[in-house]
């Protein structure tokens, strides 16, 4: 029992020394900065908004007040969220991107429904007394680490025989007792005990209070609560039912325009041979056989093209190997490199690689570039990362109906997600990041 | 016979060409859709139009509702569809107009050279040409089952052929059996089906079509 006791003592006493009592009271410090900041501007803007467009000739300013209202606070989520994970390495992962409708109004109307980042309007409001805690958390640790060094700042700056002129202040975070006043050298050991008492009491409510932060970041500015994931799922699986169905079109238009005419084409060709051969014309007869040859191989061209469009062989083997290839017969002179452990599951496999092939027959289309670099790893945290970056002039749009905003999509049917980054001028760095598992 | 060919793929187009052009025809025009089908009609006034039926600009119907117009507005120029695949509901409004000078044929049957030919001409001169796979829908999708059902497999082989459009002599033919034997079928299918018999290749089509339940 008296271990117990013990072990538990020395573990409170020993907290304040640790390295993470140091993340956490700089999270404190910048996060309850952050906090009230956020708090300030977001009442503002939202006040703000809300006024006006009760007015009605308002009505649209305050809309557009409110849009940004929101916008802003997904940003602020996005803060705190980076600063839990920098100082606290407490890892959120961010929420859905939000999907822009086509339209005015219809950009309007789903900013204003963007569940996400109400959520993060909540978080802004609560955040107000947590960052209050948290500033006088460090506050309180501050002032605790200034009362220790009065002895030593005693012996170097107001070491005078007489005694200082006037009484040396140590200041007192607690709220009872007001601050000491400090006569001589042995005075200053008492501001020493207050400054341990404050740094012990700091070090705890800053776990504390950080441990409530923390859960108010998790289920504010993390992904999604169930009602958005069904959403977003909802969302994604009917762009992979339309991205199957589109695909097996694809396929049969493939075919019809394909192997199936040039077989028809080789059937008429033999058939014609066939009638010529009773005719003993020997010219023609070889002519039509020299032309179903022709579409005999042309077909079976037609049907390698397709079988691999459906699946590459060379994905049998890893995608290493398949993207070499797929490096091997880009018209632009492309590299690859690859760190992938463990492997992905097949479909993520094939995802990544149907990305890989698309992103560098954009680039050999639109990006007038010399050189592509295509890089695959898997990140620590479980998540496939492919880059395809190339060196042309940039200005590459996701947002466009381009063939990107088709990759965003088949992306996110397996909750991955697409990073473009193009200026104008270039560089072109395309990010795919897939989960291991679909 | 003077024929307009409305094919999108060049390679077809141009082996249909020269397959016809070869036996002797005259073909008119070769075009790759449907409006420039129908021009190409208006000023040809052909004997036999063969149409695909997916073509340019949407590459889905295109070639049925140009051929629909064609029945329409140029009654005298045969229709012949050649598809790479076989729509029922497409047969059904081809053959509403009835089944005269109209056909619909899959592309693989280009392969036997002169029954394609044949075919043509036959719905060139008035007749008709349903593809086996067309007659062997309307087999399973008819209502006459029982009907049916009283026929021996050689009779239901010989009404196969009736409704692909077939005269007894070809019939005979691909059956490798004299033109008296198929006679004889052909009376006994009609007797058992209670169809009123008739000398008329073209009548005898209708009326086989009608019983399996096509509008025809």
């Amino acid at each position: 029992m008296s271990d117990d006791i013990r072990r538990v003592t020395g573990t409170i006493l020993r907290a304040p020394l640790t390295l993470r009592t140091v993340r956490e009271l700089l999270y404190c410090g910048f996060g309850g900065l952050a906090g009230a900041i956020g708090f300030l501007i977001t009442v503002a803007m939202l006040a703000l908004g809300l006024t006006i467009s009760v007015s009605v000739l308002g009505t649209v300013i305050g809309l557009l007040l409110l849009t940004l209202a929101l916008r802003v606070s997904r940003r602020l989520g996005g803060l705190h969220r980076r600063l839990a994970w920098w100082l606290l390495r407490y890892r959120v992962e961010p929420p859905p991107k939000f999907q822009p409708g086509s339209g005015i109004l219809n950009r309007l109307d789903r900013r204003l429904r963007d569940r996400a980042a109400w959520r993060a309007v909540s978080y802004s409001l609560i955040k107000l007394p947590v960052a209050f805690v948290q500033v006088y958390t460090i506050t309180a640790a501050v002032i605790g680490l200034i009362d220790i060094t009065y002895p030593i700042d005693w012996m170097l700056f107001w070491h005078n025989p007489t005694g200082p002129a006037h009484p040396i202040v140590a200041f007192n975070p607690f709220s009872f007792g007001g601050n000491f006043e400090i006569y001589g050298w042995p005075g200053t050991f008492l501001a020493v005990i207050l400054g341990a008492a404050s740094v012990l009491a700091a070090t705890w409510l800053a776990r504390a209070i950080n441990a409530g932060d923390r859960r108010l970041v998790r289920a504010l500015l993390g992904p999604r609560s169930m009602a958005e994931r069904v959403s977003e799922l909802e969302r994604t699986r009917s762009l992979a039912v339309e991205d199957s169905a589109a695909a097996l079109r694809r396929v049969e238009r493939d075919l019809h325009d394909g192997a199936q005419m040039r077989l028809a084409a080789l059937a008429m060709n033999l058939g014609m041979a066939r009638e010529k051969l009773d005719a003993d014309d020997e010219a023609t007869v070889r002519e039509l056989i020299d032309a179903a040859h022709r579409n005999a191989v042309d077909a079976l061209a037609d049907l390698r093209d397709l079988a691999r469009g459906i699946h590459p062989p060379a994905l049998d083997n890893g995608l290493p190997s398949a993207l070499a290839t797929l490096a091997a017969s880009s018209a632009i002179p492309a590299s690859v490199t690859a760190d992938i452990e463990p492997r992905p599951a097949p479909a993520i496999e094939t995802i990544a690689y149907f990305c890989a092939a698309e992103l560098i027959a954009n680039a050999t289309k639109h990006s007038y570039a010399n050189q592509i670099t295509i890089n695959i790893l898997t990140e620590r945290s479980g998540i496939l990362r492919l880059e395809v970056t190339d060196d042309g002039i940039g200005g590459a749009d996701a947002t466009r109906g381009s063939g990107l905003t088709g990759l965003a999509q088949r992306v996110s049917t397996v909750d991955g997600h697409l990073e473009v980054s193009s200026p104008p001028g270039g560089p072109t760095m395309v990010t795919v990041k897939l989960p291991l598992k679909a | 016979m003077r024929v307009v060919i409305a094919e999108d793929a060049a390679l077809l187009r141009e082996g249909l060409t020269r397959l016809l052009e070869d036996r002797g025809h005259t073909v008119c025009a070769a075009v790759t859709d449907g409006d420039l089908l129908l021009a190409a009609v208006a000023e040809h006034k052909p004997d036999v139009a063969v149409v695909d039926i997916r073509m340019p600009p949407t590459h889905t119907d295109e070639g049925l509702r140009a051929a629909l117009q064609l029945r329409r507005d140029f009654p005298g120029t045969g229709v012949l569809m050649f598809s790479q695949y076989i729509e029922t509901s497409y047969s059904a409004q081809l053959l509403e107009g009835g089944a005269a000078g109209v056909g619909y044929l899959l592309k693989d049957r280009v392969a036997n050279v002169a029954e394609f030919a044949a075919a043509l001409e036959r719905v060139a001169g008035g007749g008709t040409a349903l593809d086996p796979e067309v007659v062997s829908q309307l087999f399973r999708a008819s209502r006459q089952r029982g009907g049916l059902a009283t026929l021996t497999p050689r009779e239901r082989q010989v009404l196969a052929l009736m409704a692909e459009g077939r005269s007894n002599s070809a019939i005979a033919a691909e059956l490798v059996v004299s033109g008296g034997a198929v006679e004889k079928h052909v009376a006994s299918i009609f007797t058992k089906l209670g169809l009123p018999p008739d000398e008329s290749d073209n009548r005898r089509v209708l009326a086989v079509l009608h019983y399996l339940g096509s509008p025809a």
